[in-house]
């Protein structure tokens, strides 16, 4: 692996390539440390660490890698640009003239990515406006009484503020597709990744302070986990096909290299991501319907208790049933056997010993079952080892602890996806050995 | 204006064509020199391009090749031509109407090259105008001191070995192909054919450089080859569609259902397909059988002439003579048609005609219709366009199209509009898409009282006389694509004799029966008429049930007002057939772009085993690996280590191909864990390729080893070192099948779309 590194940097195209990636999650990550133009960093400092134990925006803070909470230049992230090509994407199916364009190959596909960054703008604006809103009403930070915009009496400085932000998520959007055109791996993908690993020091800080023997042990345990998860992700079964379409002369068969793969983790991290917006729902619930000054009635105390207590049973095993649930919701409507065995039908293939067309289906589904459920267990088992070791983290920062959950699977994803690049990108340049 | 609008376009950072200013700007510079060379003897002539191949500026070239044009073809040619040969000596391609003169242009481009001291392969699209060309501007060329030579499909070695000497060389792309590929296998320095290549010139750019670039020309070996079964053929007679089988909507896929399984297997006396025994042989014939009965169409797809199959190439109309179906497809279309079956065999290797001009460090081309194609010509050649305004302006009357509701709506509409036209005479070309239409069409005529001359592939020996008459008075022509692109028709027939009176009248009307799949095709069709300033004018019919409409469009609203005869005048659906067009020639586009993906890395393959064969081929390295034999000199161990070598490299390298093909029918499947297909495809077939070299000196060393070989002689038959008795090359038909990835994508659309309703 590390061999695979030195190679790539030896070969002039790919470390250039590697380089440029590099620069810009430099780039990426001094705007996401940069205060915004009137913000008073000091304060939100402050509020910042009042805040610590509260998961309102965790998973947003996550994705934008504490950006949000700094009130930066880059506070939104790139949420608005995913939130857009996810629009973008529904709207293809709602709008005819969305449709045609899909359907016009590449020309038409530019057209809708233009779309996409329009779209990203105006999300940009809303967002960012809320922020500054929610920010000067004193909302952002809950609690915390500090004045985190000192200027926020002049309309001035508001503009300003969203107009920087939203400018901030265009460059963040520009950068992204900078990665993916020029750099290697996905910009948007390794952009999130930058920010989830930009917590880990703060987070090792946080627990050294404590003892440094829980900081060994986690150290020990973080490695456990990241190995089994890399291990587990790569896993997968191969169902052997083979296709009778052609006559060839000299063929051979029962090569191993024809395969239907399927991953033991085929839903990726996105049960987590589902489970767990799900759970903040009700506690979502209960702060828009009451009021600070009202009796908690005992709807608010269950939810309190229980669901949003991260160290309560509750919340953990409804948690883990969410995530298993969610898996196999998820494969079941991007995996469908039927539409697998009609289309290897189509195509003249079959999986050897099994008659196409229904037989198919039914082996697949088979197959599938058997597979989803250590999946899905494996899922859950990852996404709440972090509440199993509150002590060391503090109550609410499920989400952020980088060592396990989410966080963990998305990094892991992501790293593993643009290793394999490197990998593929230095097999097709280095020929050399090969005349000797 | 229009250069304002150029100047916008390019302001607007889309130019689909670099700026002709600085051309113009060199017409002066060109001026400046006809003078001097005007009062050249014509030997004076000839010395003086010899002494520019030291040193000389393409201007200079350009006014030289001019007055030598002028002395040896009698013609001077126009400021246009002098401007597509200077674009051309950029390294542009040239877009340059119909009737301009683009013969002459490119002569005068390939002659600079040659004086400035390249070797140019001028690649036209066929063996006529291969010879044609070189024939006719031989004496510009003799004039200039350049030699000049051409080939054919029967020219033989010898012929081809001195053509490619030459300084340039006419030749069909094909034919350069084949011989790369022959050169490829030779175990004799001295039986190699081709130099090196320099500079290629292509005639019909869009048409070479787009629409056949993924065409595979391929070297076979005879093997035992495999016959289609008659009675598989019989039997796939015999099944129901819908029953027995299922098409899919775009016509490209064909499969058995279980039914149909089920009465395969009966007929064939209670087998089961699917068991190991079976499916190698039996079920490839089956499908295979299946698609050639189903899925191509005579008349269509092919013809049956003399007892033989002839494929029909799709994009010009014409028998495309060399071509072949590829695995099998061919002996089921001739079990089908129940003619002989021609002989069939191994691929030795095979590669696709965009693979070997990327072989040329310098291309030009010239052709009618290169904007159109302008993003692709630059994605996958690096080529730009250069637009070259018509000598005289184009006076042509175009109709944009109309529209009728059904197909037979629009026959009757299209033969009343000939009836119309044809009272006052004009000469009407009529442009169908397959041999079919252009026989039903002119019955319907001939119903009609209306004589008309037919032209397709069925009788394409009488095209010249037939195009030659095509402009005289009360001429009507039905012709498929063949007279869609490269022909020139003169007004008032072949000597132009009754030019003025045919113009009086309107010039050449041009009747399109249906849209093509690209609007380039279009464009041709249309630019018969209108030749060098002549009047002339064109019209498209179309229809709602038009395959363009239910292939690429299949959603297209049910036109809500339609006229008494048929007539649809509603303008959304008229931007619908934009709309197909612009589908058909995105999924074109992506199937390239798709298939040159994984093209590239099996070139790039080849590419470092040739040159490893050629070490092994031009030195003695064989023999310094795998040693001195007893009691043989060394110059004949030598020869036999270097036979033995080269076999087992050229066998391994078949089998990779074999390996290769099977790998990219499945690899699609990878996506499903989220895997990109081309790196796994990588992943797979690179370490495959890294292991033959080691392999074949193995493999030799243990023959070597093995066999006899004295000063006397050796056999290296006897030990199973056997090269395939008899080779032969064609072009494979560009992807029958279809793949898989492109058909997962439309499924994806298509499940999406299906929740919707």
């Amino acid at each position: 692996m590390l061999g695979a590194f030195r190679s790539a940097l030896a070969t002039p195209d790919l470390r250039k390539k590697i380089l440029f990636t590099l620069g810009i999650i430099i780039v990426y990550r001094l705007g996401a440390t940069m205060p915004a133009p009137g913000v008073s960093f000091k304060n939100v400092r402050a509020c910042a660490e009042q805040l610590e134990g509260q998961n309102i925006y965790s998973l947003i803070n996550l994705f934008s890698g504490g950006a949000l909470l700094n009130l930066s230049v880059f506070a939104l992230g790139i949420m608005p640009y995913i939130t857009a090509s996810i629009i973008i994407q529904l709207l293809t199916v709602v709008i005819p003239r969305f449709e045609q364009l899909k359907k016009e190959g590449q020309a038409g596909q530019g057209k809708l990515t233009q779309y996409t960054r329009y779209l990203t703008i105006g999300l940009a604006i809303l967002q960012s406006t809320g922020l500054v809103a929610l920010a000067v009403r004193g909302q952002l930070f809950g609690e915390c009484d500090q004045d985190v915009i000192p200027g926020k009496d002049s309309i001035f400085t508001l503009i300003v503020l969203v107009i920087t932000m939203t400018a901030g998520t265009s460059v963040i959007m520009w950068l992204g597709e900078l990665i993916t055109e020029k750099g290697i791996g996905n910009g948007m993908s390794l952009l999130i990744f930058t920010g989830i690993a930009a917590r880990i020091p703060a987070e090792g800080k946080n627990i050294l302070n404590k003892s440094s023997i829980t900081f060994a042990l986690v150290i020990v345990a973080a490695l456990i986990i990241i190995a089994s998860v890399i291990y587990v992700e790569q896993a997968q079964r191969r169902i052997p096909v083979q296709y009778a379409k052609r006559m060839i002369g000299r063929r051979m068969y029962g090569g191993t290299s024809t395969y239907l793969p399927l991953k033991v983790n085929q839903a990726g991290v996105i049960p987590v991501i589902f489970a767990s917006s799900l759970l903040y729902l009700p506690d979502l619930v209960v702060r828009l319907t009451q009021g600070s000054s009202s009796e908690p009635n005992w709807f608010s105390t269950f939810v309190q208790t229980y669901l949003v207590k991260q160290s309560s049973w509750v919340h953990i095993s409804v948690y883990f049933l969410l995530i298993v649930f969610f898996t196999y919701f998820y494969v079941g409507i991007t995996f469908n056997p039927d539409e697998r065995a009609d289309e290897m039908k189509k195509f003249g293939g079959f999986i050897p010993g099994i008659r196409p067309g229904r037989p198919t289906a039914e082996y697949l589904k088979f197959v599938l079952g058997r597979i989803t459920l250590p999946g899905s267990l494996y899922l859950g088992i990852v996404a709440i080892l972090p509440n199993l070791f509150l002590d060391l983290t503090g109550d609410g920062q499920n989400q952020n602890f980088p060592f396990g959950g989410t966080a963990v699977l998305i990094m892991v994803g992501v790293g593993l996806d643009t290793v394999k690049q490197i990998e593929s990108q230095l097999m097709q340049r280095n020929y050399e050995g090969f005349l000797r | 204006m229009a250069r304002f609008k150029q100047r916008m376009r390019r302001f607007a950072q889309k130019p689909a064509s670099v700026d002709l200013a600085p051309f113009q700007a060199l017409l002066k510079d060109v001026e400046k020199h006809a003078d001097t060379f005007k009062a050249f003897s014509d030997e004076e002539l000839t010395a003086h391009a010899a002494k520019l191949r030291d040193e000389s500026t393409d201007t200079e070239l350009v006014a030289l090749t001019r007055e030598a044009a002028e002395r040896a073809i009698g013609q001077r040619p126009f400021d246009v031509q002098v401007l597509g040969a200077l674009g051309m000596l950029g390294g542009l391609v040239v877009e340059m109407a119909t009737g301009e003169g683009k013969t002459l242009a490119g002569a005068m481009a390939a002659a600079g090259f040659a004086i400035k001291g390249k070797r140019v392969h001028v690649v036209s699209v066929n063996d006529y105008l291969a010879q044609r060309d070189a024939e006719w501007m031989g004496p510009l060329y003799r004039l200039l001191g350049v030699s000049v030579g051409w080939i054919n499909g029967s020219s033989k070695a010898e012929e081809r070995r001195e053509a490619y000497q030459c300084e340039v060389t006419y030749a069909p792309v094909s034919e350069i192909g084949f011989d790369i590929l022959r050169d490829r296998i030779v175990t004799r320095e001295e039986d190699l054919i081709v130099p090196e290549q320099e500079v290629a010139l292509i005639d019909e750019a869009d048409s070479v450089l787009v629409d056949e670039a993924r065409v595979p020309l391929v070297l076979a070996g005879s093997t035992s080859a495999e016959a289609a079964d008659p009675v598989i053929a019989d039997l796939v007679k015999r099944l129901r569609q819908n029953l027995h089988y299922e098409v899919d909507d775009e016509e490209r896929n064909v499969f058995l259902t279980g039914a149909g399984s089920e009465a395969v297997e009966r007929a064939l006396g209670e087998i089961d397909l699917y068991s190991q025994e079976h499916v190698t042989s039996t079920l490839s014939k089956v499908n295979v059988a299946l698609h050639a009965q189903v899925l191509l169409h005579r008349d269509v797809d092919y013809i049956v002439r003399d007892g033989k199959v002839h494929l029909i190439n799709d994009t010009r109309g014409r028998v495309a003579k060399l071509q072949r179906w590829p695995d099998g497809l061919q002996a089921a279309v001739e079990a089908k048609e129940n003619v002989q079956t021609t002989e069939s065999g191994e691929i030795l290797d095979s590669m696709t005609v965009q693979a070997l001009l990327g072989r040329y460090p310098t291309r030009c081309g010239m052709t009618g219709t290169a904007v159109a194609v302008a993003e692709t010509l630059r994605e996958f050649y690096e080529l730009e366009v250069l637009v070259i305004p018509p000598n005289k302006e184009n006076i042509r009357e175009d109709e944009h199209f109309r529209l009728y509701a059904t197909l037979e709506q629009k026959e009757d509409a299209i033969v009343e509009e000939i009836k119309t036209v044809h009272e006052t005479g004009r000469p009407i070309l009529v442009g169908t898409l397959d041999v079919a239409e252009s026989e039903r069409i002119s019955s319907k005529l001939r119903d009609a009282g209306l004589e008309c001359v037919v032209l397709n592939a069925k009788n394409d020996a009488e095209e010249a006389a037939i195009i030659a008459d095509a402009g005289s008075h009360n001429r009507i022509t039905v012709s498929t694509q063949m007279a869609g692109r490269g022909t020139d028709i003169r007004l008032g027939g072949h000597e132009g004799e009754d030019h003025d009176r045919i113009a009086e009248l309107g010039g050449l009307y041009v009747i399109g029966t249906g849209r093509h799949s690209s609007s380039r095709l279009d464009d041709q069709l249309r630019g018969r008429a209108g030749r060098q300033g002549d009047p002339g004018g064109s019209v498209f019919f179309s229809s709602m049930q038009d395959e363009l409409i239910t292939q690429y469009a299949p959603d297209a609203e049910e036109p809500s007002e339609v006229d008494e005869d048929g007539r649809v005048r509603d303008k959304g659906l008229l931007h619908t057939f934009e709309h197909a067009q612009r589908v058909a020639e995105g999924v074109n586009l992506e199937i390239h772009r798709n298939t040159w993906r994984y093209n590239k890395l099996i070139e790039h393959q080849r590419d470092l085993l040739l040159k490893h064969r050629d070490v092994v081929l031009r030195t003695d390295a064989a023999y310094e690996k795998l040693g001195e034999k007893e009691g043989a000199s060394e110059e004949v161990a030598s020869e036999a280590a270097r036979k033995i070598t080269l076999f087992f490299l050229d066998d391994l390298w078949t089998h990779h191909l074999t390996f290769l093909s099977d790998l990219r029918e499945g690899i699609h499947l990878r996506a499903l864990a989220r895997q990109n297909p081309l790196d796994e495809f990588h992943r797979e077939a690179i370490p495959a390729f890294n292991k033959i070299v080691p392999e074949s000196w193995e493999l030799a060393k243990e023959k070597y080893e093995a066999a006899k070989i004295t000063d006397d002689g050796y056999d290296l038959a006897d030990a199973g070192v056997k090269r395939p008795s008899s080779t032969w090359t064609y072009l494979v038909h560009d992807n029958p099948f279809g793949s898989g990835l492109e058909e997962t994508m439309k499924g994806l659309v298509k499940m999406v779309r299906g929740q919707r309703r």
